[in-house]
C-alpha cells in the first residue's frame, strides 16, 4: 500500500481534516498532492505526519499482521465460530489503528464483509461510504474484493441487478491476480445464486457448474450440495424435472454426508415445491412438512414452507388441515416481525384464512388492495398469477364476471410476462 | 411568464424521468416457492438468514 493513500486512510478513520494533519509540517496542497499520489514525501515528512496521526512506522510487525489478516479473512469465508472472529477483529483493529501495515486496506475492505455477516447492514453500508473517496487508488486485489463485498451488500438489501454488476466487476478482475481455486469459486457460486434469483436460469446453471467443478476437486462436499440446490431450482424452471430431482438427491445425500440439516431441509423444501408444480400435492406435502417441522431451519425458508403447505392443503380442499397449519404459521411469522418478507407472508396467510372462513369481503379486500398491489411491485410472477386466478374464480363464483375477467387477464398477462422472460 | 411555464414543466418532465429511473431500477424478483442456498457460510454460534 502506497504511503500516500496509507496516510490519506488513517487521516479519514481519525476525522482529521487536511489542514489539520499538515499544521506545521506541510503545506494542505502538498499534503493532498502526497494522499493522491501526486508527489512522494521525504521520510522526514511521513514520519512527522505518522507520528500526528499516532502510527508506528516500526515495520518489524508486518509479517504478523499479515499473517492474522489472513486467518480473520479466511474466517469470514468459511463457516467459523462467531466470537472467536469478533476477538480476532478486536485484535486486528486495535494493532491496525497504531501500526503502518500493507494489509490496512484489504483489512478495511473485508470489514463490509465482516459487518454483514454480523447482520451489521447500516455498519457495512457506513464502511462502504468512508472507503469510495479511497477507492480511486486500489489496486486490482483490492478491487476485486471491494466489487464482490460491495456485491453482498446488493444482494442483502435484495438488489440483485446491482450485486450481479459488483459480481461480475470482480470476476473480471480475476484474470489480473493469483486467486486460490475456492476464492474463484465462490464468486461463481454467489454469481449463479443471483443469476437465478433474477430468473437468469441458463446463466444459473453456467456458474453453478464452474463452480461444482472446484469444490467437486477441493471435496467441498457442503459448497458441492448448495450447487446442486441451485442446478436443481434451475432445471425445474425449465420442465426438466428428473433431472433437477436427480441434483436434489445429491444435494440432500451431500447433506447428509455432512451431517447438514440446512442443506438438507432446503433441498425438502424445493423438492416440495418441485412435486406442488408437477400436480403431485401428496409428495409435496410430505417434503413441505418434513422442512416446518425443523427449527434450526431459517425462518424465512420456513415461511416459504408453510405457506406452499397452506396453497397444497387449500388445493386439496381439506381446509381444516390448512387452518391447523395457518395456526403454526401464524406463531412463525410472529419471529418474523423484522423480514422484508414480513408483508408478503402476512397477506398470503390472511388472505387464506379469509377464504376458508367464507369472509369474502375481507378476503377481496385484502387481495385486491393489499397483496395484489404488493405482488405487483415486487414482480412476483409466481404468487401474482396464483392470487388472480383465486380472485378471478371467487368473482365468477358469485356473478362478478366483469371482475372476474379481469383478473383472469391479469393472470393471463402475468403468465406471459414469465414466459417472455 | 412563458419562460416561467417552460422551467416548470421541463421541471416536471425532470422529476417524472428521474421517478421512472427509480422505480425501473428495483430488481425482478421471484419469490415464489423456492428456496436458495444462502450466499454466505453459517457461522456456528449463531445464524443469518439472507
Amino acid at each position: 500500500m502506497e504511503i500516500g493513500s496509507f496516510i490519506k486512510l488513517q487521516r479519514v478513520k481519525k476525522g482529521m481534516t487536511q489542514e489539520e494533519l499538515a499544521e506545521g509540517i506541510v503545506s494542505m496542497s502538498y499534503l493532498s498532492k502526497i494522499e493522491n499520489l501526486r508527489a512522494e514525501a521525504s521520510p522526514e515528512v511521513v514520519s512527522m505526519l505518522c507520528t500526528r496521526l499516532g502510527i508506528d512506522l516500526d515495520g518489524d510487525q508486518t509479517i504478523t499482521i499479515k499473517e492474522k489478516c489472513e486467518e480473520w479473512f479466511n474466517m469470514l469465508f468459511d463457516a467459523s465460530d462467531k466470537n472467536e472472529m469478533i476477538d480476532k477483529y478486536n485484535e486486528l483493529n486495535e494493532l491496525l489503528a497504531v501500526v503502518r501495515s500493507d494489509s490496512l486496506m484489504l483489512f478495511e475492505i473485508h470489514k463490509i464483509r465482516y459487518f454483514l455477516i454480523l447482520g451489521e447492514f447500516d455498519n457495512a453500508l457506513e464502511q462502504i461510504n468512508s472507503l469510495n473517496e479511497l477507492s480511486g487508488n486500489f489496486d486490482n486485489l483490492q478491487m476485486y474484493y471491494w466489487y464482490k463485498f460491495k456485491g453482498n451488500y446488493a444482494t442483502t438489501s435484495n438488489e440483485y441487478n446491482q450485486s450481479l454488476r459488483m459480481y461480475n466487476l470482480a470476476e473480471g478482475k480475476i484474470s489480473y491476480l493469483n486467486l486460490p481455486d475456492s476464492e474463484i469459486a465462490d464468486l461463481y457460486y454467489v454469481i449463479s445464486v443471483t443469476h437465478s434469483t433474477l430468473l437468469h436460469t441458463l446463466e444459473a446453471i453456467e456458474y453453478a457448474d464452474k463452480a461444482i467443478e472446484i469444490f467437486q476437486k477441493e471435496y467441498n462436499f457442503l459448497r458441492c450440495a448448495q450447487c446442486h440446490i441451485i442446478l436443481g431450482i434451475s432445471y425445474r424452471r425449465i420442465k426438466m424435472y428428473q433431472k433437477a430431482i436427480k441434483h436434489y438427491n445429491l444435494a440432500r445425500h451431500l447433506g447428509e454426508l455432512n451431517k447438514n440439516n440446512n442443506v438438507i431441509q432446503l433441498t425438502n423444501q424445493n423438492l416440495g415445491y418441485l412435486y406442488a408444480v408437477m400436480g403431485e400435492s401428496k409428495q409435496a406435502i410430505k417434503y413441505y412438512l418434513q422442512a416446518i417441522d425443523d427449527d434450526s431451519v431459517g425462518i424465512n425458508e420456513r415461511l416459504i414452507a408453510i405457506t406452499n403447505l397452506i396453497k397444497e392443503y387449500y388445493k386439496l380442499q381439506n381446509f381444516d388441515k390448512a387452518l391447523e397449519i395457518i395456526e403454526q404459521a401464524k406463531v412463525i411469522l410472529s419471529q418474523a416481525r423484522n423480514s422484508v418478507f414480513y408483508d408478503l407472508y402476512y397477506y398470503i396467510i390472511h388472505s387464506y384464512i379469509h377464504a376458508i372462513n367464507g369472509d369474502y369481503e375481507k378476503f377481496t379486500t385484502l387481495v385486491t388492495e393489499d397483496l395484489i398491489p404488493y405482488l405487483k411491485k415486487h414482480k412476483d410472477h409466481a404468487n401474482l398469477i396464483l392470487f388472480s386466478k383465486m380472485l378471478a374464480k371467487h368473482f365468477e363464483d358469485v356473478g362478478r364476471y366483469k371482475d372476474s375477467v379481469k383478473y383472469y387477464k391479469l393472470a393471463n398477462l402475468t403468465f406471459e410476462e414469465v414466459v417472455n422472460l | 411568464m412563458k419562460k416561467m411555464i417552460a422551467s416548470v414543466a421541463l421541471g416536471v418532465i425532470l422529476m417524472g424521468g428521474f421517478l421512472f429511473l427509480q422505480e425501473n431500477q428495483q430488481s425482478d424478483l421471484v419469490h415464489g416457492g423456492e428456496a436458495h442456498p444462502p450466499i454466505f457460510q453459517k457461522a456456528t454460534s449463531f445464524s443469518v438468514n439472507l
